[in-house]
């Protein structure tokens, strides 16, 4: 009797799990009433491959444009409105890899004959669970909702504008400056908002002092030629010091009211009410992150806690390489990752109107004759960053060379690192003239530097 | 009535040959008088080699020249208009065909894959239904970069890199073929691991998607010595033989000083 119980229960559940395949669609084993014929062909049509519907009496699904057998006595659905935007192939939208491999399997190819299917149906189909139909097709509905909505005029969501709006954009975007006149030229301004620069160099160059002078500089008000914003410091290899950064602030606090006591303007007074030591401080948001996951993880977030902090203008990740470089034993996977990464940053930088500051290290590539030095993470990296500066010794003499700009041509300057933060090798020659209000608000004049120094 | 049909056909045939789009000079030598339309022709370089340059020349020419309509694909945010309206202004003075120009440039920011596929569906509905906007006839269609968008797809166990990546080159070939577009994308290099040599990003299987494609390469060894002059090779083409090499300046418009150099090693 046990035996013949287990031998029941044995049998029904292969049963169960033979149905259950072939309610999958199977890998080529066909359990479906149309047994022993391709899955996908109709009855009426041998042309089409389609899947079969129960209701239709001819066994057809939704009727395809590209179907030469469309003659006068099938009828078809009616399709909904949505027009060509139905026509989108099922390759094209942004479902899980798996559920589109099945989706391919059974025979869909638009996403006009997934709706028609609804989720019962669709379930059923390619054994997949009425939740998740439901999720797909909410998908589906959304992405063919959105292409109707842009081409019937809406502008939605879409980053769509013809030249001559970015040219107006583009124009009224301000720049963060760095405090060194030769660096601001260089790169027609300071360093573009909504941009990916990349600053390579050997150690103890400077990147992380012009990284946290950026971090100041973005703070600075709009009356004294800055973007007022706030900064977001991710830091991977532990070099942000805060005194320095104490220094640096307060050595940029003391430069605008030196500024605003020479021009004696009103806002200026009340900007710097708010322009403290204090204040640039506390609207400096350091990260910490030890390995490439919580690099990743982070800039993950960062879209959110950007839309949180809508004043944020610059985001600096201060070591892009070093979690990168050691202990990846799989290079392709190293390329992915990063390639994902500077699109998720482009993005970052797109919506937010922010700058992004990457800094990377210099590696030895060995050429047939000579041994160059080049900036690391490979030749694939390179194109991740819009502008790339390069900086290093000449003797005793920092250089910086912009090496990458859309806008700007290749050139090398001179600078220099004071307790101030980051300067000009030499100070510009200002005329003390206070009648002709053509001074540059940014510079003053460097007599008191000059004594100090 | 068979010569009636003839020339009908031929009219026909002659129609769905693909025209050239003429657009930077010393570009044009090399292509065989110009951009075709119809087909896909790829820039490709390593970074810093002018591939955005040359893609904001070849609109501004189209744009400013031929007066067609320009759509610009940007996937990396290296699109400028400042720099654009510069090369505008060293081809003209008059500031109204300037800003005419300006407004014939379409631009579209993509940044990922799925992004860039509904752009493209869209683009394919607003061209079928023949919309009379503010869009008017399009000729060129730039993506500037597709290896942006489809590297972080490629590699790993999944084939769905793969697929996408397939899914989009058929997408762009039927828009250059059905609408007599001129698409042009610009792709990365990488290097080989085995040889050490540059090759192009993305594979054997886009090998086979544009018909054709020029490297672009920096005259200088390495990066500490400046200069706005690079060197443009055909590395593929159904029309002129590979390895031609001409000098572009990506400084202030385009030298012209095409050289017949002897075919170099090419990729």
């Amino acid at each position: 009797m046990r035996r013949a119980a287990r031998r029941v229960r044995a049998r029904a559940g292969r049963g169960r799990g033979q149905a259950v395949r072939g309610g999958a669609g199977g890998r080529g084993r066909q359990r479906s009433p149309l047994a022993g014929r391709v899955r996908g062909v109709s009855e009426a049509c041998p042309e089409r491959v389609r899947g079969v519907s129960e209701a239709c009496p001819r066994r057809v699904r939704s009727v395809s444009a590209a179907c030469p057998g469309r003659s006068a006595p099938c009828p078809g659905p009616v399709r909904p409105g949505g027009g060509a935007a139905m026509q989108r192939e099922v390759g094209t939208l942004p479902l899980a890899p798996a559920l589109r491999a099945r989706l391919a399997a059974a025979g869909f190819q638009t996403a006009q004959e997934l709706l028609d299917t609804g989720p019962c149906g669709l379930s059923k189909e390619i054994g997949i669970s009425r939740e998740e139909a439901l999720e797909a097709l909410q998908v589906v509905r959304q992405e063919c909702q959105g292409d109707a909505a842009r081409t019937a005029g809406g502008s939605g969501a879409t980053r769509k504008c013809t030249a001559l709006e970015l040219l107006e954009e583009e124009q009224t975007q301000g720049f963060i400056i760095t405090f060194c006149s030769a660096l601001d030229n260089i790169l027609g301004g300071g360093v573009q908002l909504t941009k990916i620069t990349e600053i390579c160099g050997a150690p103890g160059v400077g990147k992380t002092q012009l990284c946290m002078q950026l971090a100041v500089d973005v703070q600075i008000p709009e009356c004294f030629g800055g973007v007022a914003g706030e900064a977001v410091f991710i830091d991977t290899e532990g070099s942000f010091m805060v005194d320095r950064v104490v220094e640096i602030a307060a050595a940029c606090v003391q430069h605008c009211h030196l500024i605003a006591e020479a021009q004696q303007e009103e806002d200026h007074g009340k900007a710097l009410e708010t322009f403290s030591l204090e204040n640039i401080l506390s609207h400096i948001y350091y990260f910490r992150c030890r390995d490439y996951t919580e690099l990743l993880a982070q800039v993950y977030l960062l879209p959110e806690f950007l839309a949180e902090h809508s004043k944020v203008r610059l985001v600096v990740i201060d070591g892009i390489a070093f979690p990168f470089r050691h202990d990846f034993e799989d290079l392709s996977l190293r390329t992915r990752l990063l390639n994902g990464l500077a699109q998720q940053l482009i993005i970052l930088a797109n919506d937010h109107k922010a700058a992004v500051v990457l800094t990377n290290q210099m590696t030895t590539r060995i050429g047939q004759s000579q041994a160059t030095l080049v900036p690391a993470l490979g030749e694939s990296w390179g194109h991740a960053a819009t502008v790339r500066l390069i900086f290093h010794w000449d003797n005793s003499q920092r250089l910086a060379t912009l090496y990458k700009s859309p806008s700007q041509k290749e050139s090398t300057i001179a600078y220099h690192i004071t307790s101030h933060g980051f300067r000009d090798v030499q100070p510009p020659a200002v005329t003390h003239s206070t009648e002709g209000t053509q001074l540059n608000p940014r510079k003053r004049p460097r007599t008191e530097e000059e004594k100090q120094q | 009535m068979a010569s009636g049909r003839w020339w009908t056909l031929c009219l026909q045939t002659w129609r769905t040959l693909p025209k050239s789009v003429p657009c930077l000079t010393s570009l044009d030598q090399l292509l065989d008088s110009g951009l075709y339309t119809g087909e896909v022709t790829e820039l490709m370089g390593a970074p810093g080699t002018g591939k955005t340059q040359v893609c904001l020349g070849i609109a501004a020419s189209v744009s400013l020249g031929l007066k067609q309509h320009v759509l610009f694909l940007d996937s990396t945010g290296g699109f400028t208009a400042s720099r654009l309206c510069q090369m505008l202004q060293a081809q003209t003075e008059d500031e109204e065909e300037q800003l005419e120009a300006l407004q014939r440039i379409q631009v579209v920011r993509v940044f990922n894959i799925y992004e860039l596929l509904s752009a493209l569906q869209e683009l394919r509905d607003r061209l079928s239904q023949q919309v009379v906007s503010s869009m008017g006839p399009l000729k060129m269609v730039l993506l500037d970069s597709v290896s942006a968008v489809i590297s972080p797809l490629l590699g790993g166990r999944q084939s769905e890199g793969l697929a996408l990546m397939m899914q989009l080159s058929k997408e762009l070939k039927t828009l250059a073929r059905e609408f007599s577009l001129a698409v042009v994308v610009t792709n990365q290099v990488t290097r080989d691991s085995s040889t050490g040599l540059l090759k192009p990003a993305l594979g054997r299987s886009w090998s086979f998607v544009p018909s054709t494609r020029v490297l672009l390469e920096s005259k200088e060894a390495s990066w500490d010595k400046a200069s706005t002059r690079r060197a443009a090779s055909l590395a593929k083409s159904p029309r002129q033989p590979t390895g031609i090499q001409v000098e572009l300046d990506i400084g202030n418009g385009d030298v012209l000083e095409p050289s017949l150099v002897t075919p170099t090693q090419g990729l």
